[in-house]
């Protein structure tokens, strides 16, 4: 579904992705996990053309999506939800979502009973309908920011830290979505700081470390190499050579 | 005959170049990052990680050699943490210089599947009983073959090394379908029914998976027909994998490899070049996903040649010629392999003989098969100490056996008799 080949790229004269290569399949879900700049938003960004990528290339659906504008990729089905500022705070829920639905052009009829099914994934939306993005709590934002994306109905979704900030009951519910989300049409990238839940509800994760990638393997694979543990899930060996 | 893993096995060839590049960055990057070896030779060739953006660029790079082996012995090599470590191998025994090899969890998963690959690929199902002939003391891999059968549902009778009219009684009692053995050994399977007069047809046999050594075809026309099987080629290289690198399909047009996990390139053996398609050279291995002993360029010393061209049976991964010729000096008997450097090293605990020595092997249908080792004494032995002379055989071909695995009959020659060591 998608597959990006060699890419770089700066902020400046800082190198922050190197010759960065991988694929997603239609219906995984794909974790990218590392510390913080390692480059993972970055890449994303690179996907989705927002931020320029120095060479390499990027392939969504066998097609070259280098020098397309956001816009025309976002068109093409491949939808991001950034780590911030990913709805309008003083839009309603209904407006925000409408939005979602914008480069779509749907009937009203049509728009309402997909909007349905957003409220039925997400029930406590349902009930702020009416309400300011703004006044929402943090977790019902993000729920909103992933209702916006599905109502592009994206064929790959990347999602950016969405556990980031939220109560670790709002963060179960949140993985538990993501995970629904294959079976509903939609591959998934996912960005995750939370590298333990990322790995557990993914097919295939990829590790970056300064703008590399150093590992890629299942998520059960991962959670059990010593060098993530040691990384990412606070754990810690003796020495190299120690058992 | 069906494909186990068609999503790789027929892949087209681009996006099966794009996934080695995928897992090329990886062991490039971890092999820099975690293995002082490799951080040591890139910078001294110049060069950094990200200077390999393709599958080419490999050959920026320097080769990798069983020499490089033995001298990180024992954990220089080594990728991951001891605690990723599951299983330890020493390819070439414990004796003298080592090598140490490690594996992590899922490179045997890895390996197993691989075996499971080329066993499917020449037909074995679950209907199949497959008797497991190799030695399983001295050849690692043999284990491999349990592995990989329970993958595929099928029934394994390890028959190991035992004598061959046992394996003939076992064949006949199990109904073993599958022979999985050097041979070299399944030659001396027939020779056995020949004079012990067993009926081709008391036997159920209908493929050989044969391996760990070179074998013309008239050797397999010979077991073929006197074991009333079809007889396929399995390749491995005991520094990586041994059996599981490359296996036979049905079509016999070569042995297909693994690329998933290989990364295959031909040389010249003097000049390092790398040869184009078809030309034969000794065969380099890129590792592309053993993540405990990650090998960049590694020497194998087997000499093949490469063909990309589509293969009726489907598969696109790359076909190697068979390999019947070495570019060391080791020779294969029997399935063990002898180094002359190991022999050097036996001969050097003893002080009353001399460390050049003679190699005279005895073949068989054009295989190796007896080895007999010509070697001077030091002093003058006299007739008088007959005896002495022949203990100190038997003490030579006793130490011989312990580091090699093999029986060699010591001849001590007198001084002067000593024939151009090989």
């Amino acid at each position: 579904m998608l597959k990006i080949k060699n890419i770089e790229a700066f902020y400046g004269k800082v190198q922050v992705l190197r010759h960065v290569t991988m694929h997603v399949l239609a219906g995984e879900i794909v974790s990218l996990i590392g510390a913080n700049g390692a480059g993972k938003t970055t890449l994303l960004n690179v996907i989705s053309g927002i931020h320029p990528a120095a060479n390499g290339s990027r392939v969504f659906q066998d097609q070259e999506i280098k020098g397309l504008s956001p816009e025309k990729i976002v068109a093409l089905g491949l939808v991001q939800v950034p780590e911030t500022d990913k709805v309008f705070p003083s839009l309603s829920v209904v407006e925000n979502l409408e939005l979602g639905a914008y480069l779509r052009r749907l009937d009203e009829q049509r728009r309402r009973q997909e909007m349905d099914e957003v409220f039925a994934l997400f029930p406590l939306l349902r009930h702020r309908q009416k309400q300011p993005a703004g006044t929402l709590s943090g977790g019902e934002r993000q729920m909103l920011a992933l209702g916006k994306a599905l109502m592009a109905r994206p064929s790959l979704l990347m999602l950016d830290e969405p556990s980031l900030g939220l109560a670790p009951n709002v963060v179960a519910e949140i993985f538990k979505t993501i995970q629904a989300l294959p079976a509903k049409g939609s591959t998934i990238l996912l960005v995750e700081q939370n590298a333990w839940e990322a790995l557990r509800i993914c097919q295939r994760a990829y590790v970056l470390e300064v703008g590399r990638v150093i590992l890629s393997g299942s998520g059960q694979e991962l959670l059990h190499n010593e060098e993530v543990k040691r990384a990412f899930l606070g754990k810690d060996y003796r020495g190299k050579w120690e058992r | 005959m069906p494909i186990m893993q068609p999503r790789i096995e027929s892949m087209n060839r681009r996006d099966l170049q794009d996934l080695q590049m995928e897992r090329l960055q990886i062991v490039v990057n971890q092999a820099y990052a975690h293995v002082d070896f490799y951080r040591r030779k890139f910078d001294e060739a110049g060069l950094s990680p990200d200077d390999i953006k393709t599958l080419t660029d490999i050959r920026k790079l320097p080769f990798t050699t069983r020499q490089d082996l033995m001298d990180n012995y024992p954990y220089g090599l080594f990728a991951v943490p001891l605690r990723d470590v599951v299983c330890l191998q020493f390819p070439s025994g414990l004796y003298g210089n080592p090598i140490v090899i490690g594996y992590t969890q899922e490179d045997l998963r890895i390996w197993r599947e691989m075996v499971a690959r080329i066993m499917v690929g020449v037909g074995i199902t679950e209907h199949d009983v497959i008797q497991v002939a190799f030695n399983y003391g001295l050849f690692l891999g043999a284990m491999r073959f349990n592995q990989s059968a329970e993958l595929i549902g099928a029934a394994v009778v390890p028959t190991s090394i035992t004598s061959a009219e046992i394996q003939l009684r076992i064949m006949q009692d199990f109904r073993s379908t599958v022979l999985a053995s050097t041979p070299s050994f399944a030659l001396h399977i027939v020779e056995t029914r020949q004079k012990r007069r067993i009926p081709r047809a008391n036997l159920s046999l209908r493929i050989g998976l044969l391996g760990a050594e070179p074998w013309p075809e008239e050797v397999r026309q010979i077991i073929e027909a006197e074991l009333g099987l079809r007889a396929y080629d399995i390749y491995g290289v005991l520094e990586l994998v041994e059996p599981g690198v490359a296996g036979e399909c049905p079509a016999r047009q070569g042995l297909h490899i693994n690329e998933d996990h290989f990364l295959a390139e031909i040389i010249d053996p003097v000049s390092g070049e790398n040869l184009p398609e078809g030309e034969e050279g000794e065969l380099v291995l890129t590792t592309l996903t053993n993540a405990a002993y990650p090998l960049l360029r590694y020497r194998t010393s087997d000499l093949t040649a490469l063909y990309y061209d589509p293969c009726p049976c489907g598969r696109t991964l790359v076909r190697m010629a068979r390999v019947f010729k070495r570019t060391d000096q080791m020779i294969t008997v029997r399935g063990i392999n002898v180094f002359p450097e190991k022999i050097r090293e036996v001969l050097a605990l003893f002080p009353e003989v001399e460390t050049d020595y003679t190699l005279q092997v005895k073949r068989k249908k054009g295989m190796n098969d007896q080895l007999q080792l010509l070697v001077a004494p030091a002093q003058a032995v006299t007739h008088k100490e007959t005896k002495k002379k022949e203990n100190l055989e038997e003490e030579m071909q006793m130490a011989l056996r312990r580091a090699i695995g093999l029986r060699i009959e010591v001849k001590l020659t007198e001084k002067g008799e000593r024939k151009e060591a090989r």
